[in-house]
């Protein structure tokens, strides 16, 4: 995909975003303490603006690739899609060690799971599995409980399956 | 004399110089780590900040700005690896000299530079600010409106891409700001039903997803930084003599100009500053062979502009409460946190502030010298550290810090939620500042136009009755026909090269 045919999905996924915007916009309850603008008067304002810029955009994106001949689309050579979309897939798997981290965090408790996370993430990254990741793994979950907890009061979870370390929560 | 009453008050009865001094170590330590600009620095330490008193709080983010400005010279110039984009600059000439063996010099040249230039970038805010802010006194909620919609529209022009994307992340940065309970009517908007999101989506969780996490996001995906030969570990900061300090006093006050310039301009920052002060430097050496091979002028010049940005920046963020750059949005957000709307008023209700915060850069400055001196060998080694372990602790630390805020999940949720729009703006060539503007000023922009409304019954005219409503969105309007213009013409300009290279 050329940069000005991803210019155009880009304007349509904001133009559908607009009109969802606006049609959300359009349920915010009236209030008899509404002013002359009332709760909806600002989004829906915004709404038009963001259709108005996304019909530019689009509008710009298909005159700039009419302008440009077509031997000069045909010469834009992107990379292979597997060499393209792996940092995005590895992106994806970073939001999914932290999503991991948060739907454990309540039963495992602050400490075995920063710990978790941290051993997963340092190996996700790169890192090798080895005594020196699992000492990190270990000992980082403290430092982070010692800072948090014990120096700053905050009560993080203190998890059900084992008894809570104390100060969290 | 009661301003320095205030400053030396704020500086002996509250814990605002060891913030200072705290900020600058944490700015030096995450500005030497490459990926983490001067702006992630301060977003990892903006959730350490709530329950802080504001002057300390304040104080921590502005050193932490300093002290990075300087931090990202020590890669830029043992590896050549900038740690934020304002030591690109740096990094040209820096790394040569560590090739010659002038590592430690370089490093000094950095330092007294950064300091120099920090010194009267504090003196120029100082001088600047009150002024400025004292013209806002004449604003009226149309004015304040308008006042709003420039700051957008201006950034949205000067930011990195095309003016469009520019302006729809400052829309989409309104769109999040309406998120929650109206302040007038008490009607919730766009809560679904969830009782977290009545009081709105805290910008501070928006900041930290999309440049913190955003950032992990994009590290996953990269090798290994590169690592430092091993005579770098042992490197000692060698201060100039006075001879070459005396050379370096041209490009010093070159660098400091240019600084001082774009500091106060909307969009530009250190990195531009950096760049322009360099190429200036040169422009005007006595010895201009020697830029590119290891000039001392060359590292004088970029270090005293983005260090001299680091408090100029801070001009119109403090008269009008409208921020030119990444960290100054996030130095803004951390005022809203602590109830402080920059301004006039700022001045007239809480000059103990104002002047505390004065006199905790005062200290920054003066202590970025000695820590900066006694902070190199353990830059050197977190450098060192295997890129995997610091992102696992940065991810921890961001998670652990948010939690603190409200001690609730649905904050981690809702910062992975903007770190994943974050890593989308990225890819799809959106800036962020817009976007964090339009949520910061969201409130600003949205209370005066309808308190304007309400004056007059809903009559539009208010805003052009106004002069300075009408004066500034004049500006405004001025700024986005330039810049569509300016994409108009690059595009057609991009389009001839491109249709000249395949005709050939």
């Amino acid at each position: 995909m050329t940069y000005f045919t991803r210019d155009i999905w880009i304007g349509l996924v904001m133009l559908g975003v607009s009109i969802f915007y606006w049609l959300e916009a359009s349920k915010i309850r009236v209030s008899p303490l509404d002013d002359p603008v009332g709760a909806s008067g600002l989004p829906k304002s915004l709404a038009w603006a963001l259709g108005a810029l996304a019909i530019l955009l689009i509008i710009r994106a298909i005159s700039i690739s009419l302008m440009t001949s077509s031997e000069t689309v045909a010469k834009e050579d992107p990379q292979p899609l597997s060499e393209r979309i792996r940092p995005h897939l590895r992106a994806i798997g970073m939001l999914a060690l932290g999503v991991g981290y948060l739907l454990v965090v309540n039963t495992l408790g602050y400490v075995i799971s920063i710990g978790l996370l941290i051993f997963f993430v340092s190996l996700y990254i790169g890192a090798p599995l080895s005594q020196r990741t699992i000492l990190i793994a270990l000992i980082g979950p403290f430092g982070f409980y010692l800072l948090f907890v014990l120096f700053l009061g905050i009560p993080l979870p203190g998890g059900t399956i084992l008894p809570a370390l104390p100060g969290t929560g | 004399m009661e301003p320095l009453g205030y400053a030396w008050s704020a500086l002996t009865t509250t814990p605002a110089a060891f913030a200072a001094m705290g900020g600058v170590v944490w700015g030096i330590l995450g500005g030497a780590l490459p990926g983490i600009s001067p702006s992630i620095a301060m977003a990892l330490l903006l959730p350490f900040t709530y329950t802080m008193d504001p002057i300390p709080a304040i104080v921590l983010l502005a050193a932490t700005y300093v002290g990075a400005e300087y931090g990202g010279s020590i890669p830029a110039i043992l590896i050549r690896t900038p740690g934020t984009n304002a030591a690109a600059a740096t990094s040209i000439d820096g790394y040569e000299m560590q090739k010659q063996g002038r590592g430690g010099e370089a490093l000094g040249i950095s330092l007294v530079s950064g300091v120099i230039g920090g010194m009267i970038g504090l003196f120029c805010l100082v001088l600047l600010t009150k002024p400025l802010a004292s013209v806002a006194l004449y604003f009226t909620p149309p004015a304040y409106f308008a006042l709003g919609v420039l700051g957008l529209s201006v950034i949205a022009s000067l930011s990195s891409g095309s003016l469009i994307k520019g302006l729809m992340a400052g829309v989409i940065g309104l769109m999040i700001a309406t998120v929650g309970t109206d302040p007038i009517s008490g009607v919730s908007r766009f809560t679904y039903g969830a009782p977290e999101l009545l009081g709105g989506i805290p910008f501070i969780l928006v900041m930290v997803g999309v440049f913190a996490v955003s950032e992990l996001l994009v590290q996953a995906g990269k090798p290994e930084y590169k690592r430092p030969k091993s005579e770098t570990r042992q490197m000692r900061i060698k201060l100039p003599s006075w001879a070459l300090l005396k050379r370096l006093r041209k490009p010093q006050a070159i660098g400091s100009g240019v600084g001082l310039f774009e500091g106060v301009m909307p969009g530009a920052g250190g990195s531009i500053a950096a760049f322009m002060a360099y190429n200036e430097a040169r422009r005007w050496s006595s010895n201009p062979d020697e830029f590119g091979k290891g000039s001392p002028e060359a590292i004088a010049a970029p270090e005293s502009a983005n260090n001299t940005v680091a408090g100029t920046a801070l001009v119109p963020m403090l008269s009008f409460g409208i921020p030119g750059s990444n960290s100054t949005a996030i130095l803004l957000g951390g005022l809203l946190i602590h109830g402080l709307q920059p301004g006039p008023l700022l001045f007239e209700e809480n000059p103990d502030f104002i002047y505390g915060l004065y006199g905790g850069l005062l200290v920054a400055n003066l202590s970025l010298f000695f820590i900066g001196m006694l902070i190199l060998t353990p830059a050197i080694w977190l450098v060192n550290r295997p890129k995997p372990y610091l992102m696992a602790a940065i991810f921890a630390l961001i998670f652990s810090g948010i939690y603190s805020i409200d001690n609730t999940l649905f904050d981690l949720y809702l910062v992975l939620f903007a770190g994943a729009i974050g890593y989308v703006m990225r890819l799809l060539g959106f800036p962020f500042l817009p976007l964090v503007l339009g949520l910061v000023l969201g409130y600003l922009i949205e209370s005066n136009y309808r308190r304007s409304l309400l004056l007059t019954g809903g009559d539009h005219s208010v805003f052009i009755n106004d002069g300075i409503s009408l004066g500034l969105l004049i500006t405004a309007l001025l700024f986005v026909v330039g810049s569509g213009l300016r994409d108009y013409f690059d595009a057609r300009k991009k389009k001839n090269a491109a249709n000249a290279d395949s005709a050939e």
